[in-house]
């Protein structure tokens, strides 16, 4: 469905003629044209909703005061906003409002005078003024009260005397300063989707909350944090940076967590980054995020393990020494080193200058091909099928403007929210939506239809329905039968999506890590063939395209083309073939133990939890600038938002760029002349044709210059064993460490732990929920924590797979499923039999703790 | 409280009667929820927004915001005492207190046996006959201080 043109209108306003797009309201046709009009609970993504009564206006030819919000603006309308009447009644409403809101952040008698003493030096007491709210001075409640100029309330004030909710992860609520403006119910509602929150009680008990006096996790909040960010008050407010006040400045970047690349604001105090709001860019977010983006950033960055010092191993000791003697150390090890001597892993989530400069110093300043990214393993069924779909139209707009959406193994609560928040506007439009998905899934519970084969075969669903569309009777009994989905359903799927014309497929990581994928790549190919389609593949890891465009895997060049020459990969040490000399790991764990290698350098920014020889500190997401290339392929800019001067509390981190820049100094490489991030993209640009000079936010199909190979596979999963288990991505992790070791909130969360099972499953197992189940793989057995889950179809156990185990020591016991690449699996489950243990992590083994 | 168990069949029963998937008639439904079992359990009103497709935040909010709806069981016998402003100036208060002592509630609270249900209403448009007490429906009018004892054990 493409935009539909929209008819100009003209109307006049406070006696101007102004013009207008057909359809807005009053005040949105005011707020076009620079006409300020008071307003409290409008929204620009909110239906109107007429609950402030601030907006109240006079219209000619109407009676009374209508709102502004919620009339239609007409063609010839004469509206006034700003007459001595509406003045004085915007006063008087304002006023009732003020009347249950405390008001000494609005109206002080003593504010002038406060404020010049509050900047004395001395050691007496003095004033410091009042610090009741957080959101002192960033209030639009204030700014409504400074304009509509009230002095004083007429009214007794009434304090609600709430306790203030500290107990949810994220953010605080303080409903006693809440003015029942109804924005952050309309957008849990609205735009998300969700429905958490909801008005409670009414008259002077009115309230927000969860229904039945849940807490918000238990209501099943996804922490989106949209509430927040629409609070007119300092009501919701975000834990981490709720006391913080007004920012320093604000900056528009990226956010680093994963391949959609969501514009992000950064708020930064006293050149920390201090809280992150969603940029209303039109392009992928429009003012939207997840729990990653919204609260994770900040923490992950600031955390007290992160490493901020150059270290090397010095006998039986750990030292801290300088930059200049680590780098000396560790570009002596890399001297002439052999192909089969050394191995870099380097981790997706880098920017395109690291990850570039990374395979350039492997390549050029050691003459060697030793490289790989767990960035192969975000993409699996072969990179052939990945330069595939890099080069189909993809485009998080066009799954806004279909008219028809297929989503495959997408959850989007906590995983790609962004895309599921562009289903639902679709959605809003009159598109339908058709899900495909062994889970029950919040896309789900507002499709139309809902496809629900048994694990692993949503592929073989998609390709029936993708050969179906357009045909008028087309047969799916054998695929019914195959995929244990009723046929009648597959039928009806396959008319609906015939009626629309633009069609958007979204799917989720999972599906790309069942094995057998052999229907998936032939409806993919199908599907490629169709004119007005757009995809949304997705996957792990923030730059994990970058990676695969600039060639930081063995086989790639920059630019996708054949590498010439075998270097060690990943797998091979993993699996024990290849022990290479040195092993250097850039911002990615892979393993749980060392490896049997003689020199380990770590890179990065926190320890890996093993022992190294030597650790590189590289700087953060907010430390160093740089860009990212998103799913779409835009090259985005990340601004390093902290740019403080070395010492020991900032810390001696380097951006990677540079770090591998003075090892190839070091080694006499003159191809690193690099003096800034800007520096090496233009390098990037003159040796992939096709990637900017600067970051650029034009979506770009990729043009591959080499044939890759396809990981086709067919079948499925044999055996006679009663359970399907099913392997899902892990996606809460950055430059190979859990993120849930680091954000409080996201471990109290606890989204990846566990196996997950149908609550019937559990009971016939006679497992509660939090014991410990062994599920049994062919030989191999593992045992580990069964959780409750309803979502899961009966008989099935779900568990998340990461590719980097930073942070994950507590799950160490599970690597040998982790390492199973096939999914899903036929497989045993029974009541552990072990004593009870303790459930909580084992302690955590970290190269620090063992200095 | 004793009786808080729902009985899933009955509550099945209700939700049959409205098209699954209709939100619609979210309201009517509440009601019949709340007649069957003299208020709205939250495992019934699960089971309602599960077959509405509504989201149980909407159905709380309904609920909480109709005094129609009880979130908490009533007791076999709801006493209503009319504090309108006819009842007020011929003595509902002295009502109210008498009731509150013999029954050891609160107003709009039960009793922990579950017998009676303590609650004032503004006006029952009943003035001619101030002060009312209604019990289970039944208007008694020109109650007299000092009866309300017999009162309600009779209503029983």
């Amino acid at each position: 469905m493409s935009p539909k043109k929209t008819r100009t209108c003209v109307m006049e306003i406070d006696h101007r003629e102004v013009s207008f797009p057909e359809g807005v309201t009053v005040l949105r046709a005011a707020e076009l044209n620079d006409v300020y009009i008071p307003s409290l609970c409008s929204h620009k993504d909110l239906s109107p909703f007429g609950g402030c009564r601030m907006c109240i206006v006079e219209i000619e030819s109407m009676r009374g005061y209508p709102l502004a919000c919620s009339t239609v603006a007409a063609e010839g309308m004469k509206v006034l906003t700003d007459t001595a009447t509406l003045r004085e009644m915007r006063k008087e409403i304002l006023q009732l409002i003020l009347s249950e809101h405390p008001s000494s952040c609005l109206i002080c008698s003593e504010e002038t005078e406060c404020r010049e003493n509050q900047h004395t030096i001395r050691k007496v007491g003095v004033t410091t003024g009042c610090r009741y709210c957080p959101n002192d001075i960033q209030c639009e409640l204030q700014e409504v009260v400074e304009r509509t100029g009230i002095t004083d309330i007429d009214y007794p004030i009434y304090y609600r005397g709430y306790e203030v909710e500290h107990d949810d992860p994220f953010y605080d609520r303080d409903y006693n300063i809440c003015i029942l403006c109804g924005r952050c119910v309309r957008m849990c509602q609205e735009v998300r989707g969700t429905s958490v929150l909801a008005f409670k009680f009414r008259g002077p008990e009115a309230q927000i909350g969860p229904a039945f006096g849940k807490s918000h996790v238990e209501a099943g909040c996804e922490f989106c944090g949209a509430c927040v960010s629409v609070c007119p008050t300092g009501t919701l407010a975000d834990k981490a940076s709720k006391w913080d006040g007004e920012p320093d400045g604000i900056r528009v970047s990226t956010c680093p967590f994963c391949g959609i690349g969501c514009q992000v604001e950064l708020h930064h105090k006293d050149g920390r980054l201090s809280k992150v709001e969603a940029n209303l860019d039109p392009e992928i977010n429009d003012g939207q995020l997840c729990v990653r983006g919204r609260f994770c950033m900040p923490e992950a960055t600031h955390h007290h393990q992160r490493a901020k010092k150059p270290m090397l191993r010095r006998g039986e000791y750990f030292r801290e020494v300088t930059w200049d003697e680590s780098i000396d150390e560790v570009a002596g090890k890399l001297k002439g080193i052999k192909a089969d001597e050394f191995l870099m892993v380097v981790s997706g989530d880098l920017t395109n200058e690291g990850l570039f400069a990374a395979q350039k110093f492997v390549r050029s300043a050691l003459g060697i091909n030793s490289i790989d990214s767990t960035a192969r393993e975000s993409l699996p069924g072969g990179l052939g099928l990945w330069a595939k779909l890099f080069s189909l139209s993809i485009s998080m707009k066009g799954i806004r403007e279909a008219d028809c959406i297929i989503a495959l193994g997408l959850d989007s609560r906590f995983y790609f929210s962004v895309a599921g928040v562009d289903i639902r506007r679709a959605l809003k439009n009159g598109a339908n939506l058709v899900t495909i998905d062994a889970r029950d899934s919040n896309l789900a519970s507002y499709t139309k239809h809902w496809l629900r084969p048994t694990p692993g075969k949503e592929g073989a669903v998609l390709d029936a329905i993708v050969q179906g569309i357009g045909k008028s009777n087309s047969g799916f009994k054998s695929v019914a039968k195959k995929t244990d989905v009723d046929e009648g359903l597959l039928a009806q799927a396959v008319s609906t999506l015939s009626s629309g014309e633009n069609l958007a497929v979204v799917i989720g990581p999972t599906i790309f890590e069942y094995e057998a994928n052999e229907e998936l790549i032939d409806a993919l190919t199908r599907l490629a063939r169709r004119t007005n389609t757009t995809f949304m593949p997705l996957y792990n890891g923030a730059n994990t395209r970058g990676a695969f465009e600039l060639g930081v895997i063995s086989e790639l060049l920059p630019g996708v083309a054949k590498a010439k020459g075998k270097g060690v990969t990943l797998s091979d040490v993993i699996e024990g073939t290849a022990t290479p000399k040195v092993l250097y790991l850039v911002g990615e764990v892979p393993f749980f133990d060392r490896p049997d290698c003689e020199y380990v350098i770590a890179q990065g920014t926190y320890y890996p939890p093993f022992e190294v020889d030597a650790f590189l500190p590289a700087a953060s997401f907010a430390e160093a600038e740089g860009t990212l290339t998103n799913v779409e392929g835009r090259v985005q800019e990340l601004v390093g938002i902290e740019d403080l001067p070395d010492s020991a509390v900032a810390g001696f981190a380097r951006p990677d760029w540079l770090i591998f820049s003075r090892l190839a100094e070091k080694l006499k490489c003159s191809e690193f002349k690099y003096k800034s991030a800007k520096a090496v993209l233009k390098d990037i640009s003159k040796t992939v044709a096709d990637f900017p000079a600067k970051a650029d936010r034009k979506p770009r199909r990729l043009t591959p210059k080499a044939k890759l190979p396809i990981d086709r596979h067919a079948g499925g999963s044999e055996g006679a064993d009663p359970f399907l288990l099913v392997a899902e991505p892990a996606g809460f992790a950055h430059r190979g460490t859990d993120l849930a070791s680091k954000v409080e909130g996201l471990e109290e969360l606890a989204l990846e732990e566990g196996f997950r099972l149908n609550p019937d499953d559990l009971g016939k197992l006679r497992v509660d929920s939090g014991e410990r189940i062994t599920v049994s793989v062919g030989k191999l057995t593992v045992t580990g924590q069964a959780k409750a889950d309803k979502e899961c179809p009966r008989g099935t156990v779900y568990f998340h797979r990461p590719v980097a185990y930073g942070g994950l020591e507590h799950r160490a016991e599970l690597e040998p499923l982790y390492r199973l690449r096939k999914s899903p699996v036929k497989a045993e489950v029974a009541r552990s039999v072990e004593k009870k243990r303790s459930t909580k992590a084992a302690p955590k083994k970290t190269a620090a703790a063992s200095r | 409280m004793t009786k808080t168990c729902v009985d899933p069949k009955k509550a099945r029963k209700i939700l049959d009667r409205y098209p699954s998937g209709d939100g619609t008639s979210l309201i009517h439904a509440l009601q019949d929820i709340q007649a069957e079992f003299g208020y709205v359990p939250c495992e019934a009103a699960e089971l309602l927004c599960e077959h509405l497709s509504v989201p149980i935040s909407k159905a709380f909010s309904a609920a909480t915001f109709y005094k129609a709806f009880s979130l908490e069981p009533k007791g076999d016998v709801v006493i209503r005492v009319c504090t309108g402003t006819a009842c007020h100036i011929r003595g509902a208060q002295t009502l109210v207190d008498e009731l509150c002592s013999i029954l050891n509630v609160a107003p709009g609270k039960t009793t922990k046996d579950l017998k009676f249900t303590l609650e004032t209403v503004n006006c029952v448009g009943a003035c001619a006959m101030a002060p009312v007490v209604s019990l289970n429906g039944e208007y008694h009018g020109n109650v007299q201080p000092g009866t309300m004892s017999k009162k309600i054990r009779g209503g029983k």
